[in-house]
This record gives C-alpha cells, sequence and structure tokens, in this order.
C-alpha cells in the first residue's frame, strides 16, 4: 500500500485547477488519477469554445483550456496516474486503484473528490415505445464524433436545451445532418442565452419550450418520435401530440454527479444538488475528504468548476498542515425561492461564497442571508435564473454573532 | 430606423441589447443594454457583419486519434461559414501535429487561419 | 459448417440451447438454428431469471415434474456452466382472506408436487425479507434467481465447442419431409433427420410450417422496471404477490432481486398481436410503479434505470380461465414440437432437454462422446472475486486491469473475450449480455465509446459493421471525415 498526503479523483477543470493550486500551496507528495489516458476529463471532447473566459480572460477551445493546466502541470512536476480508475473508496481514506500495470491500494492524508458528472439516460426518465437503435446521450454522441470520428447519423431531433444539446445542435448540423428541433420540457432553455443564437438562431434550428418526447418508435433503428406540449405542471396537454421522422435522438437531459464512490465511502449527500455535503472548508463529513466540481454540484462553466477546484486544492493543503482546526459547524438552510445553497455548512470563523441557484426565474429580487435573530445580508439582483449559478460572499465577522439557523432566500 | 433584440455572445454575462439602426451606415447604430464596450462593438458586427469563430475537426493520417480539433483564429462572416466547413471537411494533416499550428491558411478566402487546438502525436 | 445433421434445433432460446447442449454429449450431428444474431434474444433474454419450485402447477402436470426436475438439474450444470445463480428462497404474500386461502392451497399442491415449502405468519415476515406488511407469507426455500441471458448462452456456447454448429441469422422459410426434413433458409438449405421446434412465442406458427396445425399461442407481453443496483441489500430474495385468481397464469407485479444487483419490477401482462414488439407503454410503466410501490414501498422513480418488456407463448387465449399444460410431443415421426412453453420454461429448460433425449433414445441408440468437456469457457468475470485473486490476473494480464465499464466494472479481458465468442455474435447486445457491460445504471454512456473503440481497433470493424441487435438497427452513418 502507498500513501500520499493528497490524491485528487479525477483530471478536469476541478481536478486540474486543485492538483495546480494544492501544489502552490506547498503540498510536495500530491497525486492525479485519470481514468482516462489524457487529463482533462469531459473538455477532451469539447471542441468548441467560450472556456477560459473568466480565468485565462479569452475565449478557448476545450483542448486549448486544457493545455494551459497541462503546462502548469508538467513545469510543476505533479504525479499524474492516467489510464486509472478508482474501484473502491473506503472511510479510511484508503482507495484500491485498477490500471494494466496492476491494482493497488493507496492511502491519503486528504482526497479531492473530483470525478465530474454522468448523463440522465433514456431509461432513467421512462421514455415510451420501442428500444431501437439511433438514441444516444449527447455527451456520447460528442464523444463518438469529436474524438473516434463516427458519425451518428443524419436526421436528428435533441430533447433537452441544455448547453450540451444547443452545442451538439451546431456541430451536428455544420457536419451535414438535419437537426429537426430542440425540445425542451421547461417553458425556458437553462443553456447559455449565447448558445441559443450560436447553435440554434444561426442555423433556424427551431427550439420549442415546454416540449418533450412522448414515445419512441422504430423497431430496430429510430424511424421517429412523437413530443407533446406540457402544462405548467409538466403534464402533457392532450391534443398536442406531433410526429417528427428522424433517425437519431439526441438526449441533453441533467448531468448526474457521479458519487458512487463517495456513497461507498460513506460519505453523506445532499439530495438536491446529489454531491457531498460540504462546509466552508469544502470539506465532507469525512476529515480530510474534499470535494469540488460537477462532482459536488453541476457548474454551468468549466471556468466556475476550475476556481472551486483552486480553492479546494488549497483547503487541502491546509488540512495536510493541520491548519484546519475542527470547529462547529452552523447549517445553511435553502429557503423559499432557493432550490440548493453551497456549503450546507459554515464555521462562520472565515469568510465564505455562497452558491445557490434560484427555482424559477425571478426579476427584481432579493437574495436574503438570516438567521432566526437578523438579516444578515441583503442584496438585490435584476435578472436570476435557475440556469445561472448565483454568489454571495459573506465575511466572517458578517456572521459572527449568528446564533444559527442561517437562512438563504428570497424575497 | 430599424430595431433588434440581440442577445451579446462575447462573453458568459449575455447582455440583453437593443438596437436600433439604419440600413447600410454602421455608423448610425444606438445599443443599450450592453454593460461593457464589446457588447456595443458586437451588436455593429453582429447587425452589418456577423461573423462567428468556427470550431471543427481535421482528418489526422498516422495519428494516435483520428481527429484533430481546429478553430478559425478570428470570425469569419456568417455566409461564408459553410464554405469554410467544405474546405476544412476536404483537408487532410499528417501527425505530428502541434497545437496552434497554422493547418490550412485563408480558409474560403476570408483571411482567417484554420489552427489546431490540440496536439495529436504520431502513431 | 454442414448441410446434413442428425439433429436440427430450430430456436436458441433458453431451451433450445439446453436441447443442444444435453444432445451435444452424445456422437450426432447437431444444428441449432436461430432467425437472431445471437441466441436467446426472444422471451430467453427478457424475463424475471427465476428458478421456481414447482408448486404453481397442477399436481401430475408436465410443468410440475418437468420444474421440479429443472430446478435440482439447473443447480447441478451451474457447477459446469457458471452462469450467475443465487439460492435466494422467495416469499410469496398474501393481504387479504382470499389470498391465504390461496396460500394454503399453493402449499398442498406444492407439497403434493415434492416441493419444500413453509407458511410465514404475517409478524414473522419481517425476519425474512425487511419492510413487507402482509397478513401471511409463505416461504419457498428451493427457489433461486439466474441470469437467465448468462445460462442460455453458456449452454449454447458450451454445446458449440461440443460440435454443435450454431446457425445465427438464420431463419427457416419452409420445412419439407423427403426422407429428412429439409428445411430452406436464407443462408441455404438444411437437412437433418430429427426437427426440434424450440421456437418459443412463435412455435404455433413454426408448428404449422412443418405441418402440425391446430395449436395457437396468445403473445402476452410483460413490462418491467429495472432498479438501481444500490437497492439490492434491501431485497433478500423475489416478492411475488399470491397470483390474481383473474388472469391464468400470470403471477402479478412481483418485486424480483437479480444475482448483479438491479431489483425489477413486474411483469405486467397484456395481451398483443405482435409477438415481437417489445415496446413499454406509458399506462403500463406507470401502474408497474404504483403496485411496486404498493407492495414494497422503498424506492422511488430516481431508482429507475431503464424499463424492458419480454413475451409469453400463451396458449390462454385472452379472457379464459383455466391451466395448458407444456406441449412436447413428436407430433411427426422424428418431429418434436415444444408449443407453449410458458414460464416455469426457464427453469424446466434441462429436464425439457433430458426428456427430448429420452424421447430420441427411444428410437436410436445414443453414443455418449468421450471427449465432451461440460464446462463454459466464456467470459471470466472479475468483479466477483477477492481481491487477492483480482491482483493476481492483473498481474498476470493486463487487459484485466483496465476497466472498460465503469457501472459494472467490466474490464478489457472480459470485453475481448465477449466479442471472441464461439458461436460468432457481434452485436452490442451479445457483449452485453457475456460482459455485463453497458447494463449498469448510464446504460453505456462511459463504455459504449470505449467497447466501440476496441472493436474497432482489435477485431478491424468499420463504422457500418455495429449494431444493436441486427444489422437493421444500425449504430453509425459512417465516418465523420
Amino acid at each position: 500500500m502507498i500513501e500520499k498526503d493528497v490524491v485528487i479523483i479525477g483530471a478536469g477543470p476541478a481536478g486540474m485547477a486543485a492538483a495546480v493550486s494544492a501544489k502552490e500551496s506547498g503540498v510536495k507528495d500530491l497525486l492525479l488519477i485519470e481514468r482516462e489516458n489524457k487529463i482533462g476529463g469531459i473538455l477532451n471532447q469539447c471542441i468548441h469554445d467560450g472556456f477560459g473566459l473568466h480565468n485565462f480572460r479569452e475565449s478557448l477551445t476545450g483542448p486549448e483550456y486544457i493545455d494551459r493546466y497541462m503546462q502548469k502541470i508538467s513545469q510543476l512536476g505533479i504525479d499524474v496516474m492516467s489510464n486509472t480508475m478508482v474501484v473502491n473508496l473506503n472511510k479510511d481514506k484508503v482507495l484500491t486503484v485498477s490500471n494494466p500495470s496492476g491494482r493497488l491500494r493507496i492511502k491519503a492524508k486528504s482526497i479531492i473528490l473530483a470525478m465530474g458528472c454522468r448523463e440522465r439516460t433514456r431509461g432513467a426518465i421512462s421514455i415510451p415505445g420501442s428500444r431501437p437503435s439511433g438514441i444516444f446521450t449527447a455527451g456520447v454522441a460528442q464523444r463518438l464524433m469529436n474524438i473516434q470520428n463516427y458519425s451518428v447519423g443524419k436526421r436528428i431531433v435533441i430533447l433537452g436545451s441544455g448547453d450540451i444539446g444547443l452545442i451538439m445542435a451546431r456541430r451536428l448540423t455544420l457536419e451535414g445532418s438535419k437537426v429537426l428541433a430542440v425540445l425542451e420540457k421547461l417553458p425556458f432553455s437553462s443553456g447559455l442565452p449565447r448558445n441559443i443564437t450560436q447553435c440554434l438562431e444561426d442555423f433556424n434550428i427551431p427550439l420549442k419550450l415546454s416540449h418533450t418526447v412522448v414515445k419512441i418508435y422504430g423497431k430496430e433503428r429510430l424511424t421517429g418520435v412523437d413530443y407533446a406540449q406540457l402544462d405548467e405542471r409538466g403534464k402533457v396537454i392532450e391534443g398536442t401530440t406531433r410526429h417528427l421522422n428522424c433517425d437519431t435522438l439526441l438526449l441533453s437531459v441533467g448531468l448526474i454527479p457521479e458519487n458512487e464512490l463517495s456513497e461507498e465511502a460513506g460519505v453523506h449527500l445532499d439530495e438536491r444538488t446529489m454531491g457531498a455535503i460540504v462546509d466552508d472548508t469544502y470539506q465532507t463529513n469525512i476529515p480530510g475528504v474534499f470535494s469540488a466540481g460537477n462532482v459536488l454540484h453541476v457548474h454551468d462553466l468549466a471556468d466556475m468548476a476550475s476556481m472551486e477546484g483552486k480553492k479546494v486544492g488549497i483547503f487541502a493543503s491546509m488540512y495536510i498542515r493541520g491548519e484546519i482546526k475542527e470547529e462547529k459547524l452552523y447549517d445553511v438552510i435553502a429557503g423559499e425561492g432557493v432550490r440548493y445553497v453551497l456549503p450546507q455548512k459554515i464555521s462562520t470563523q472565515r469568510d465564505v461564497q455562497l452558491l445557490l441557484r434560484v427555482k424559477a426565474p425571478i426579476r427584481d429580487h432579493y437574495i436574503v442571508v438570516r438567521d432566526s435573530k437578523r438579516v444578515i445580508k441583503r442584496r438585490k439582483v435584476i435578472n436570476m435564473h435557475p440556469a445561472v449559478m448565483l454568489s454571495l460572499s459573506l465575511k466572517a465577522k458578517e456572521l459572527a454573532e449568528t446564533n444559527g439557523r442561517i437562512e438563504v432566500l428570497i424575497e | 430606423m430599424k430595431v433588434r433584440e440581440l442577445i451579446c455572445i462575447e462573453c458568459p454575462n449575455g447582455c440583453e441589447l437593443h438596437v436600433e439602426y439604419e440600413e447600410g451606415n454602421p455608423d448610425s447604430i444606438k445599443v443599450e443594454g450592453a454593460i461593457c464596450p464589446q457588447g456595443i462593438e458586437y451588436a455593429r458586427r453582429e447587425i452589418f457583419n456577423p461573423s462567428r469563430v468556427i470550431t471543427t475537426s481535421i482528418l489526422v493520417e498516422g495519428g494516435e486519434i483520428p481527429l484533430v480539433s481546429v478553430k478559425t483564429d478570428k470570425p469569419i462572416p456568417k455566409e461564408k461559414i459553410f464554405d469554410a466547413i467544405r474546405e476544412i471537411k476536404q483537408a487532410r494533416v499528417s501527425a505530428p501535429v502541434k497545437i496552434h499550428d497554422v493547418l490550412i491558411r485563408n480558409v474560403a478566402s476570408t483571411g482567417a487561419n484554420v489552427v489546431a487546438t490540440k496536439s495529436v502525436n504520431k502513431i | 459448417m454442414k448441410t446434413q445433421y442428425d439433429i436440427a434445433i430450430v430456436g436458441a432460446g433458453v431451451v433450445g440451447s439446453f436441447i443442444a447442449y444435453e444432445l451435444s454429449r452424445y456422437r450426432l450431428k447437431i444444428a441449432l438454428i436461430d432467425k437472431e444474431s445471437d441466441v436467446g434474444l426472444g422471451t430467453s433474454c427478457r424475463n424475471s431469471g427465476v428458478l421456481h419450485a414447482g408448486f404453481y402447477y397442477p399436481t401430475g402436470s408436465l410443468k410440475a415434474r418437468l420444474c421440479v426436475e429443472g430446478n435440482s438439474l439447473m443447480k447441478e450444470l451451474q457447477k459446469y456452466l457458471q452462469f450467475p445463480m443465487k439460492a435466494t428462497g422467495k416469499l410469496l404474500v398474501a393481504f387479504r382472506k382470499e389470498e391465504v386461502e390461496e396460500l394454503h392451497r399453493l402449499k398442498e399442491q406444492g407439497e403434493a408436487n415434492g416441493v419444500e415449502l413453509e407458511l410465514i405468519k404475517g409478524e414473522s415476515i419481517g425476519k425474512l425479507q425487511p419492510g413487507i406488511e402482509a397478513m401471511m407469507g409463505m416461504y419457498s426455500p428451493n427457489t433461486a434467481i439466474l441470469s437467465p441471458y448468462g445460462a442460455t448462452i453458456a449452454a449454447a456456447e458450451t454445446a458449440a465447442r461440443n460440435g454443435v454448429d450454431v446457425f445465427l441469422s438464420t431463419e427457416v422459410k419452409t420445412v419439407k419431409k423427403e426422407g429428412d426434413f429439409k428445411l430452406k433458409t436464407n443462408n441455404g438449405t438444411i437437412r437433418s433427420r430429427w426437427l426440434i421446434n424450440a421456437t418459443g412465442v412463435i412455435s404455433d406458427k413454426f408448428s404449422s410450417m412443418v405441418g402440425v396445425d391446430g395449436y395457437k399461442l396468445y403473445p402476452c407481453r410483460g413490462e418491467y422496471h429495472i432498479l438501481d443496483k444500490k437497492l439490492a441489500p434491501l431485497v433478500k430474495m423475489p416478492i411475488y404477490p399470491v397470483p390474481a385468481k383473474g388472469v391464468s397464469g400470470h403471477l402479478g407485479v412481483h418485486i424480483t432481486p437479480t444475482v448483479e444487483g438491479p431489483i425489477l419490477i413486474g411483469p405486467s401482462a397484456e395481451y398483443i398481436d405482435d409477438p415481437e414488439d417489445y415496446s413499454c407503454t406509458l399506462p403500463v410503466m406507470e401502474k408497474l410503479f404504483e403496485e411496486g410501490y404498493k407492495l414494497w414501498p422503498h424506492f422511488t422513480r430516481k431508482d429507475i434505470i431503464r424499463a424492458f418488456s419480454g413475451i409469453r407463448a400463451k396458449p390462454i387465449p385472452p379472457g379464459e380461465k383455466g391451466f395448458k399444460d407444456f406441449i412436447i410431443k413428436e407430433d411427426l415421426p422424428n418431429f418434436i414440437n415444444l408449443v407453449g412453453i410458458e414460464s416455469p420454461g426457464l427453469t424446466a429448460a434441462p429436464a425439457i432437454a433430458k426428456m427430448i433425449k429420452k424421447m430420441i433414445e427411444k428410437k436410436e441408440k445414443l453414443t455418449e462422446k468421450e471427449n465432451f468437456d461440460p464446462y463454459y469457457r466464456g467470459v471470466k468475470r472479475l468483479e466477483p472475486l477477492p481481491e487477492e485473486e483480482k491482483e493476481r490476473l492483473v498481474r498476470e494480464n493486463p487487459n484485466y486491469g483496465e476497466i472498460i465499464c465503469r457501472c459494472e466494472k467490466v474490464t478489457k479481458q472480459e470485453i475481448l473475450d465477449a466479442i471472441n465468442n464461439p458461436i460468432g455474435a457481434k452485436s452490442l447486445v451479445g457483449i452485453k449480455y457475456r460482459s455485463r457491460a453497458m447494463m449498469g445504471r448510464c446504460q453505456g454512456g462511459y463504455c459504449l465509446p470505449k467497447i466501440v473503440d476496441i472493436m474497432e481497433k482489435e477485431f478491424g470493424l468499420k463504422p457500418h459493421d455495429f449494431y444493436l441487435h441486427k444489422p437493421e438497427s444500425w449504430m453509425f452513418g459512417g465516418r465523420l471525415r
């Protein structure tokens, strides 16, 4: 069994940034584990641009963004174990890993969970109908096209207007396929507005909000889908069902943080984020086990996942040096109008940046942080949308006199 | 005066721009809703000379992977997108390819080059 | 491949495959023929995977006798064929007085059939299976769960290794008796002295093709939900409600654990026209969720991984009640007809095989082969092995160290072995059923591209060579560049 000070599981946007900041903060015995044979995570297949606007002040493609971190990782001499899968993690911070060279166990003083997400599948949303070939999640289609040089089909319907679906609408159109429509079950798109312009409007691809696929046809290969309009409660409106002949259905219906390893180790998860419950040092309920990036909560931008990874790398290095003491933690509760807030526990001993998402689009309202006695902070935000993560900084002294029961709500 | 509602794509803020302009007169443009000067420039370009950076792939021969991801090194006029794509689809490069290598010069006579956005080693 | 055989088995489902396995012990030229691209792709891969004990069937019936016999035979053969199987027992639960009466009746019938059964008081059910509130239960210790596609593939592949010619993607178009049986297929003509009809849901139609009319089967579809295997620790054994007296033979929506972990909810029962319509329908999917939740209220919609359906070969028409037994008869000289092999067909398969062997033996001498190898030599799963064993295997073979399917922890060697099967099945479902890859919660989201890569790089497949079930279910339109 080998021993390491800090082990980072996943070398995507969060993991790479965490490795760099941990090393720069003085961690010597660091290991970055990645299951693909190249680091960078999902960005390897994201050949479109728009990455790095925050972190590098440039619009980079996914591979270029990776390259920036790759250079730092080489310069800093960070130990990377690629083509390696973590098959088990236990509460004693022992990892079992597997690669063609062997299976081995690693005892870590500190672990950063940065495994990212998997995609929600057709099966998980129970779309009725036959089960032909030709149904792909958008990420799988993206990988097959951009990395492996496969064409997935000619007449495409895309379910889900999140960024992955929108990006693929453009990609497929540029490659000569016909994207018939992007269907979105909510009354608003969760993708970035720039993507609505660049991916749909540029190519006259119809976006049908409040619509979803209700039946799949095709005995062997997909031949078409029925789609229908939904009411405010998300129920199908009778009489609105229409058919689209197509040979390919791409699903962009949600990302699920891959916390199976975390659960196996006994990390407590938040039902709403599907990620770990963390405190203001990004530590989970297991001391020394941290979480960052999409596996903690789904981000809108890779830049933000990296920023989070960077913060967590620093906390991990502090933990190794014994600089993080056991502190009393107060719960932070998602109140009225707030779908989730991170971190879910704070110590009030340090400044904290709260990250939150609202439940529904809302204008000219306030984000309010209060405890049972008083309002701690109140900030007006003109435009709040579930697809855009909001942040609110709180200084330690603003939190100092709290008596707990901290709630974040919209009013 | 003509009116268009645009969403600026220069950065993730996605400012909603209300644009008034005279056909054929780029100086006539009036933009509301931009929080930075990039937004105004974007509106001017988008109305009078809409352009996009194209990101796609080129087939690599003899490489560890079959495709190298590429981009145009500056935005190209929207109406030239499919001409550029056609030229890019027919191109072939041999490994090794280094990130930032210029693979096609002056694609579709747009003045933009097509550059590699990743490196591909020889197999 | 030859064109002249002693035995031609049409239909390579679990029954046909076990017949092939049994007969491959003897010096016989055997053809196992299936119109699909792999074995078991009909009902055999689409059921609850339960090895029944034999108490549902009238004493003295073939179903009862062959089920009880098959139950022990399958457990014996599992040692050689090594398909996943687990001796869980089964719990039957009654919620109302009429159901309690039925429980007593089933216990009597079961005991008359030679099945060990135990009645459980309502309060004690929780000790066997937590989370169920019922009036009374019945525990069947000999019921087990197994992988139905695992068993089918193991039997068929081992038969192939012992000399059986497996004809896949081969559909019999006409059958003539000219001394021998002459089978015209899309892949040429096959002649055989004996013909065995093991075609399952369409066995009535095949029987007519051979010239024996008078049988009619009514396809009855059963839909299922599959729940995430993280719920596995909560379900100790199949939980079946007492069969509703309305529908003949339909066992009611049950909760069934699988050997690999995921939990099945279902099946439903709906008579349909098309014996190959494996759709899942909205009203049924909703009803399954409701009924499953009523029986065992410990899961949510988020736990659903996917749905699937299978089609039963029911000999009793919709609306009618009663019992119809298996038809296993030599309806023409040397033509053994199996019609209406619905549940317990999976359990009975090895017993049916022995019965068929005896029918053939009545008319000719069967000589055992000296070099019969009864063992399955296909995919060896790494994940169930102890850690030291895993470490050793990875040291010996780096391909066991590369994990391809993350959800089910399937390694590259297992994928290679699945593709290199002795019957030449090359579909993605074939790889799925042999290796378990793509069957986890992400449904191939991680491993599909990697499996495609392996097939391209190590087996030279081109984009048009990839298909889900058969070439018509193509995966790719071609190359991007």
